[in-house]
């Protein structure tokens, strides 16, 4: 008998999951993952620098951001992989400037991840092939095939009001020879699916400890997709509140805990379903090198992504890495950009189905190199 | 704060006090039903209820009864000549709720104040402080794909012109724009003004040229950078090609890389100013960035020295070829008849393009006479996409709707909201693209029937009663009277109507 993947997406036993988390308002990269050997990070932050004592080593030059400890683990385990110096070309420093660039992939219609999902051989058909956790649909999913955007699993429900009413539409449409029948009886059979997870109160496997908020909430609903077979190929969700113009620190350490806890949590929850599933961390840039009066940061250029699970090769920070002194940074003094964002993602994409002859169409006008991840 | 929120703030606030608005000038979508509101009463589809399928966003009560008495060919030269139809009640819903649309295209881009809405100047301390100038292009962006989308559908339910916004529809696909490349985010709204709206039922030759010189097409198709400047800088043949491939002849049309080439030469120099330019969205032929030397396209001389008259004389070759009439007919044949239109009708439709220079009208006439399209073999084949359906369910339940986000966001999850399509060649029309959509059809029908869309309201027992009962109410959502299955369903599912707009033969037009 059929697996049900092969039912609802008709890719077999290609069960790779994407998640995309966008970090929004400009993630301090500094911050996030500080160069804490450098004496120039230092001097530019003296008061909201990354302490040495404090930060999480990682390979003798780089420290995670204290909160980020849950994460270390995992990246000691050579499942996460940091590319530093990373972003996009655009110079506005515009929160939505630079979002629409990197979501859309460049000056292109549509978002990436969305030409991603509709250029492949097979594209994905299923209807919970795709689906988007929050309260609209971000601008990388543009042009995908379907997407659901949803906050929690209720959302998938049919007619929960009217119990009668889905075993009516069901028996109808048992009557229907061809496309429409067949189309109908995968949709069930998803639908079952969600039924019998929502029955359960949801257990995170391997005591795996999820934050009390939102992104944990959601990433612990793409667990559960993904653990249940209903065909999930990709999932967004994003993080929002990193335009950190003054206080920082107070303001960054709850952020930086959520998304520690969420990552391990969820990384630990999947157990060995994160071998087929891959996470991308992301932000539109990055923020100032030197502090403001503030204590805080402007916005700025080159930040940090993360990449977790997959097969990924982690336990490393990739791409070349400039330094902090002065007559490296750019403008009015910003890490530069080194690794383009569309070079991280598109090992990535490979890694989950896209063809050589593919990436041009979603990273279209981008002569692309991509990195060895 | 975070990006993002300063604009969707405003404008859902701006929306929000237009809501009001709406409900203030009372309520416009819903009709009084008054008149014959006979169903059909054939257990097949019959002439009437295909024409209604087809010709239009579905039945409402009291069509089947009305084109009955006037007749299908009556209704045929009705719909095929929209400015004789008043459709007053539409207009002015469109006026007051989407006024933004109406800007010339310099006012489509944003200008200091814009982001003001009347709750601001009333109360300054809900003033958003520190918008700039890319705060002010993110709001205007939203404003416009808002109101265009939000006009779309509000003409799909409510226009008596129902085959005028049909063939609108197949012109946004046929020439589509993604307004989130470039500058269309500003540009599309004159697009689907200047040209969609205006050639829909006009001529092909001035529907293309329209196109052609459209600010957002030049964005879109990458024409404003398509310039010669010497030997060393190569045409851009995006829209070339497209041109060809897409808007004319069709990818088996019979023309070669070489061509495409030629073509893009003929377009070379013609550019739309962008945001940061005086007079910006204008469209300009620079001459001093023409290729001015002869072109030959499809075996045809282009004589040097024609400068911007290049275009006309290349839209002579290729707007009506032989094999631009094929592809348009057999196109249109596959949104009228079948995804796999019968050649025959392909055929006289093609023929009566070509007779008529590309007349729409004509070439729709022709197209509504064929036997393929009059005939009972390919009635109630098509599974509606997902617009279509949507619209099909206001429509047959007399929905007051003020196509609330909340409306959208369905369209949005079924794939199939306006002016999202990403690539060139518009929403896919063949079945099999969308039949993964029946669980948010589904779940559309119970939150219809239980009242639980935004901004959308039905009142199904004032309905029913009107039609006369259930037997009717079911005849006029399926366009033909019930199956016993259908009829059992209808009684036990608990929610008649919601069953009829999620059953099968609903999803097929």
């Amino acid at each position: 008998m059929n697996s049900p993947q092969v039912l609802i997406t008709g890719n077999g036993d290609q069960r790779q999951t994407l998640v995309v988390v966008f970090l929004r308002g400009a993630a301090d990269g500094l911050a996030l993952v500080a160069p804490i050997e450098d004496d120039n990070y230092y001097r530019a932050r003296p008061r909201i620098g990354i302490a040495k004592k404090d930060a999480v080593k990682l390979d003798g030059f780089f420290g995670f951001h204290p909160q980020l400890a849950p994460l270390a683990p995992v990246f000691s385990a050579g499942e996460l992989a940091i590319v530093h110096g990373a972003g996009s070309e655009d110079q506005s420093r515009s929160h939505f400037e630079a979002q629409d660039l990197m979501e859309h992939g460049g000056v292109a219609a549509g978002g990436w991840l969305g030409r991603f999902l509709r250029a492949r051989p097979a594209p994905a058909s299923g209807a919970l092939a795709c689906v988007a956790l929050g309260k609209a649909l971000p601008e990388c999913l543009l042009g995908a095939p379907t997407v659901t955007v949803m906050q929690t699993l209720d959302d998938f429900a049919l007619g929960a009001k009217r119990p009668g009413l889905r075993p009516e539409i069901e028996r109808l449409y048992a009557l229907e020879h061809g496309q429409l029948g067949s189309a109908a009886r995968d949709t069930f059979d998803a639908l079952q699916r969600i039924d019998q997870m929502r029955a359960i109160p949801y257990k995170p496997a391997n005591e795996a400890s999820y934050g009390n908020d939102e992104f944990s909430e959601g990433l612990k609903q793409i667990a559960r997709l993904i653990k249940a077979d209903v065909g999930l190929e990709s999932a967004s969700i994003d993080v929002d509140g990193w335009d950190s113009h003054f206080t920082q620190q107070t303001l960054l350490t709850p952020l930086v805990d959520k998304l520690g806890t969420g990552l391990a949590a969820f990384h630990k929850d999947l157990g060995s379903r994160m071998a087929t599933t891959s996470v991308v961390v992301m932000t539109e840039f990055g923020r100032r090198v030197r502090e403001n009066s503030a204590f805080g940061t402007d916005h700025g250029r080159g930040s940090v992504m993360f990449l977790m699970g997959g097969g990924v090769k982690g336990g490393r920070v990739h791409g070349k890495w400039a330094g902090l002194s002065d007559d490296l940074l750019e403008g009015p003094g910003d890490l530069p950009v080194i690794n383009n964002y569309r070079n991280v993602l598109a090992p990535i994409l490979m890694r989950h189905g896209a063809g050589a002859d593919q990436l041009p169409r979603i990273f279209p006008d981008f002569s692309l190199q991509p990195l060895a991840l | 704060m975070g990006a993002g929120t300063l604009a969707a703030v405003s404008c859902e606030r701006a929306k929000g006090a237009r809501g009001g608005l709406l409900r203030f000038i009372g309520k416009p979508t819903a009709a009084t039903l008054e008149g014959s509101l006979q169903a059909p009463a054939a257990s097949e589809i019959d002439e009437v209820s295909h024409l209604l399928a087809r010709l239009t966003f579905g039945a409402a009560p009291g069509d089947y009864a009305r084109v009955s008495a006037i007749g299908a060919q009556n209704f045929i030269e009705e719909q095929l000549a929209p400015a004789a139809i008043s459709d007053y009640q539409c207009d002015r819903v469109i006026r007051h709720e989407f006024s933004s649309l109406e800007n010339p295209v310099s006012r489509l881009f944003p200008r200091k104040g814009d982001n003001k809405d009347p709750l601001q100047q009333l109360f300054p301390a809900l003033r958003d402080h520190g918008a700039g100038v890319s705060d002010l292009y993110e709001y205007k962006e939203k404003v416009l794909l808002n109101e265009l989308t939000g006009a779309t559908v509000m003409r799909a339910v409510l226009s008596k012109r129902q085959l005028f916004e049909v063939m609108v529809n197949f012109w946004s696909d046929h020439f589509n724009i993604d307004p989130s490349k470039g500058e269309c985010k500003w540009l599309k709204a004159a697009d689907d003004r200047d040209v969609i709206r205006s050639h829909a039922l006009g001529n092909f030759r001035d529907l293309v040229r329209a196109s052609a010189v459209s600010p957002a097409m030049l964005w879109y198709l990458d024409g404003r950078v398509n310039r010669s400047k010497g030997a060393d800088e190569k045409p851009n043949e995006n829209y070339a090609r497209e041109l060809m491939e897409l808007h004319t002849l069709g990818v088996h049309g019979g023309y070669s890389q070489a061509d495409v080439m030629e073509v893009a030469r003929c377009l070379t120099g013609w550019t739309v100013r962008d945001k940061k330019q005086f007079f910006k969205g204008r469209v300009e032929f620079h001459h001093d960035l023409h290729d001015d030397g002869a072109k030959q396209v499809l075996g045809q001389e282009i004589a040097a020295g024609g400068g911007a008259r290049d275009l006309d004389r290349l839209l002579d070759i290729v707007a009506l070829h032989p094999s631009t009439a094929h592809y348009i007919a057999w196109k249109l044949c596959r949104r009228f008849i079948a995804d796999e239109p019968p050649a025959a009708a392909v055929e006289v439709t093609a023929k009566a393009f070509g007779d008529s220079k590309g007349d729409i009208r004509t070439t729709l006439r022709a197209l509504f006479t064929s036997e393929e399209f009059r005939g009972p073999a390919f009635r109630a084949q098509k599974f509606k996409r997902p617009l279509h359906f949507v619209v099909s369910a206001l429509r047959a339940s007399n929905a007051e709707t003020n196509v609330s986000p909340q409306l959208v966001e369905y369209l949005l999850r079924l794939g199939h909201a306006p002016f999202r399509y990403p690539t060139p060649d518009g929403y896919p029309e063949e079945s099999t693209h969308w039949q993964s959509t029946l669980l948010w059809r589904w779940n559309f029908a119970a939150a219809l029937a239980d009242n639980q869309i935004k901004g959308t309201t039905i009142e199904f027992e004032a309905l029913r009663t009107k039609l006369g009962g259930d037997e009717a109410l079911m005849a006029t959502f399926l366009g033909r009277t019930a199956t016993e299955a259908e009829q059992s369903a209808y009684r036990e599912s608990g929610s008649g109507l919601a069953l009829l707009v999620a059953s099968p033969a609903f999803q097929r037009c």
